[in-house]
């Protein structure tokens, strides 16, 4: 009885700690704090902390001083939380937290974690929302009139309208996007090579390209490979704009067949299928192109002409099939907003915030992405980023040795009449002349009269990034939005199983059965051997009168 | 309140652990490994294994990767613990921590300084993939080999050897029929240490671009396509595969101690 009570006593002592702990937490959330629970892709926000030097010096008209530009004291989440508090009658605070991949957070939903507001790609979001996981903003959010709305306000007329075609911006609102494409060395590959998928099992670059190390993009580029032919042949544009989405969102099953086979041939001839390597990989030489989505090309490119000991240049190319247009959206979870209604206010705050044009430039200046946020300010740190960028009717800044510019069109994004005016070195590609094939910059449809000669400025240039950024009109007229794979998941997934596994089939019958027959020979051996004793010597018997004594 | 505990409550934070974090989770794998998406008992998941050439073509490569490694592990491993237990060394035990030290620091470390040692010396290192994963792995377990071994050779007894050679014995037949009998509970022990960790370690895989999955990148690839239920019979066969190994190992070591493992844990 004794030891019983003591025992009652201790687990009385420790449910009053833990009852007063919980209460104390308990009390202030539910009366005073909301907690909004964000998930988002790791290193996918500002943090802060930026040195004196990385001020963004363009007139920021949501600062309280224009003239101080654009500047992250603060990590995002912070500033989001003053601000919010500062502007409603009750306080918030964020539990900020970070995954790795779409299929890392759809794991963890599926676990039972709890979040109000997420950030996954598009695929992951009709995912999300075909199970009914999705809560829809509220008719507040798209209210124009209201000055805090900066997510309708803001964002480009081009990515909306994407999302209307696809009936996601009830539920959905883009936060960063962009293409695929080849980060390449141009002194070490050829331009025509990377201007296909083909590279990926191109014989010449054997064990020098790298691909991404997802089902997803590796069945994407490989799609542009079969298919790649149709893909020419119907050509660009509004008009074959359904087919082309066909061809890539293709999962039958003599596709997929194919595609295995395909993607067989490919790891044979790839350096490596890499997850997040192969940046490093590219920047340091060790491999020559890259496969890569178009955030982490900026990233990279920026990286390689900072590499003090070696820079180097490189560049960004949309291979001329097709390149993926991939969207990462906020969508808020009924799960987690539970039909709070403080809770749906904060969540979608949260994506205003963010959406504010300087954040949003603060965002593509910390992590290389190009925002949804299609505004003035925007523009104007395009223009500031890109320090080559000029206007030649501008008699001010007119460079006299700057002789060559061209003219890129952005108007398909930010609205008519918005074209940055770049250094035409900065999209130079080999040689004496301009080079610039026109898939890749849409000349055709939207060159101008300049003459293109080359112009560098002695030192690298930071151009190249832009096209990485915002791709050109043309290119967007070969992009898909790849689909969720959908019911077809399993037989694509079993599909990437066979290229990754080593395959018995693969061998020669007669040789595996004769490495099996000598595995099993040598452990019958081995077995044998143990127990030879038993087996094949009879048991010592001691001798009459004699005791066997154990060791 | 005087707060005492005895010998049983004492027992409870590991009681706790163990419920919590093994035999839990282990409940769970099993059922996961034996229903089906809609949560239907079904044999399928094994038999799914056992019937794809991929499957047991990824079994049978990470047996051959880990039992290489194991190899090579043992050839370089059993020299360096004979010379390091049997030299006269005054400071033997520096050449001890010589070996043991690289544990200390960060695998994923030790692999990416590794990858850049073996670029400059093979060039492009994706054209070796194999090698340079039996590469990463013996640098990597190395010295869980070296251990067992070491201790298992420093407790020999030494005149037994000196019998031997007093009753004519050459030194090789010494060797062989003393030195190397007496010391296979060091290698049985250096060979569980090394061969079931190998079979898994694909990170050293990935760091080292080999494309092709091992048993633990096949469970991952299970996980990201949402299938739970395939991923969790593989890690359930690999825990039977592993269970089994360790079974007939200490078999062969029972006659012995631990053969030195408690060096290391």
């Amino acid at each position: 009885m004794q030891r019983f009570k003591r025992t009652l006593c201790i687990t009385a002592a420790l449910s009053i700690a833990a009852c007063s702990t919980f209460s104390l937490f308990g009390c202030s959330t539910e009366n005073d704090v909301v907690t909004l629970r964000v998930a988002n892709w790791e290193e996918y926000i500002d943090l802060g902390d930026w040195g004196e030097d990385e001020l963004i010096d363009i007139e920021n008209e949501y600062a309280e001083d224009p003239e101080d530009g654009v500047f992250g004291e603060n990590s995002m989440v912070d500033d989001f939380v003053e601000w919010f508090n500062a502007n409603h009658d009750y306080e918030i605070e964020v539990e900020y937290s970070t995954f790795g991949t779409n299929e890392d957070l759809y794991n963890r939903l599926s676990l039972g974690d709890i979040y109000d507001l997420v950030c996954p790609s598009d695929y992951m979001i009709m995912k999300l929302l075909a199970e009914d996981e999705v809560e829809p903003f509220s008719d507040e959010f798209f209210d124009e009139d209201n000055e805090h709305n900066y997510y309708v306000n803001n964002a480009s007329d081009y990515i909306t309208g994407i999302f209307d075609d696809y009936g996601w911006s009830q539920y959905a609102a883009c936060y960063m996007w962009g293409t695929t494409g080849i980060v390449y060395n141009p002194d070490l590959v050829d331009e025509e090579a990377v201007s296909t998928w083909n590279i990926l099992r191109d014989a010449d670059y054997k064990r020098q390209v790298t691909i991404k190390d997802n089902v997803r993009d590796a069945y994407f580029a490989t799609l542009g490979i079969i298919h790649g032919e149709e893909l020419l042949d119907i050509g660009y544009g509004d008009a074959t704009a359904d087919e082309r989405s066909a061809l890539l969102n293709d999962t039958s099953d003599e596709t997929i067949a194919a595609a295995e086979d395909m993607l067989k041939e490919i790891k044979e001839n790839v350096y490596s299928f890499e997850t997040d390597s192969g940046k490093a990989d590219m920047v340091t030489g060790k491999v020559l192109a890259n496969y890569q989505w178009s955030g982490d090309a900026v990233y990279i490119m920026d990286e390689a002409d900072g590499d003090e000991s070696n820079p180097t240049e490189l560049w960004y190319s949309v291979p001329e099939e097709c390149t993926n247009l991939w969207f990462d959206g906020w969508v808020m979870l009924k799960d987690g907003i539970d039909g709070d209604e403080q809770r749906k206010e904060a969540a979608e705050a949260f994506v205003n915030f963010l959406s504010r044009p300087d954040n949003a430039v603060r965002n593509m200046y910390y992590i290389g992405y190009t925002s949804s946020i299609a505004s003035d300010l925007v523009f104007d740190y395009m223009d500031w980023n890109y320090g080559f960028v000029f206007d030649p009717s501008d008699e001010e800044y007119f460079d006299e040795e700057l002789t060559e510019v061209y003219e890129y069109d952005l108007s398909y994004f930010f609205g008519d009449g918005y074209s940055l005016y770049v250094d035409a070195s900065v999209l130079e590609l080999d040689g004496d002349t301009l080079e610039v094939s026109s898939e890749m910059l849409g000349e055709e449809e939207y060159g101008n009269d300049i003459e293109y000669t080359v112009y560098r400025g002695g030192e690298i240039n930071r151009g190249r990034q832009l096209f990485g950024q915002y791709p050109t009109a043309n290119i967007i007229d070969r992009s898909v939005v790849m689909l969720d794979f959908g019911d077809k998941l399993t037989d694509i997934n079993q599909m990437w199983i066979h290229v990754r596994c080593l395959d018995l089939l693969d061998y020669n019958p007669v040789i595996v059965g004769i490495v099996a027959a000598v595995v099993v020979v040598i452990i019958l051996a081995i077995v044998l051997y143990h127990f030879r004793y038993r087996i094949f010597i009879k048991k010592y018997k001691p001798r009459k009168g004699y005791k066997k004594i154990e060791a | 309140m005087k707060l005492r505990f005895n010998r049983k409550q004492l027992c409870i934070p590991y009681a706790a652990f163990l419920i919590l974090f093994v035999i839990v989770p282990l409940l769970v794998i099993i059922y996961y490994a034996f229903t089906n998406g809609e949560g239907q008992f079904t044999f399928d998941n094994l038999v799914s294994f056992f019937s794809s050439t991929n499957t047991i073509g990824t079994l049978i490569y990470s047996f051959a990767l880990a039992i290489t490694t194991t190899l090579v592990c043992l050839l370089i491993a059993y020299p360096t613990a004979y010379i390091l237990a049997r030299s006269g060394f005054k400071k033997k035990y520096v050449l001890l921590l010589l070996f043991i030290m690289p544990m200390w620091i960060n695998f994923t470390l030790r692999i990416t300084a590794l990858k850049e040692i073996l670029t400059v010396i093979e060039g492009n290192i994706a054209a070796y993939p194999f090698l340079n994963s039996v590469i990463g792995m013996t640098y990597d377990f190395l010295p869980f080999m070296i251990l067992p071994l070491y201790t298992s050779l420093l407790k020999l007894d030494k005149s037994l050897m000196e019998a031997a050679q007093d009753l004519g014995a050459s030194k090789i037949r010494v060797f062989l029929r003393v030195t190397l009998p007496l010391s296979v509970p060091g290698i049985i022990s250096g060979i569980t240490m090394v061969l079931l960790p190998s079979m898994t370690n694909y990170v050293v895989l990935d760091m080292l671009y080999n494309s092709t999955y091992i048993m633990g990148s096949l469970i991952g690839s299970y996980f990201n396509a949402y299938d739970w239920n395939n991923g969790s019979m593989i890690s359930l066969i690999l825990l039977v595969i592993i269970f089994i190994v360790t079974l007939v190992t200490n078999r062969f070591s029972d006659k012995d101690d631990n053969g030195g493992r408690e060096v290391i844990l």
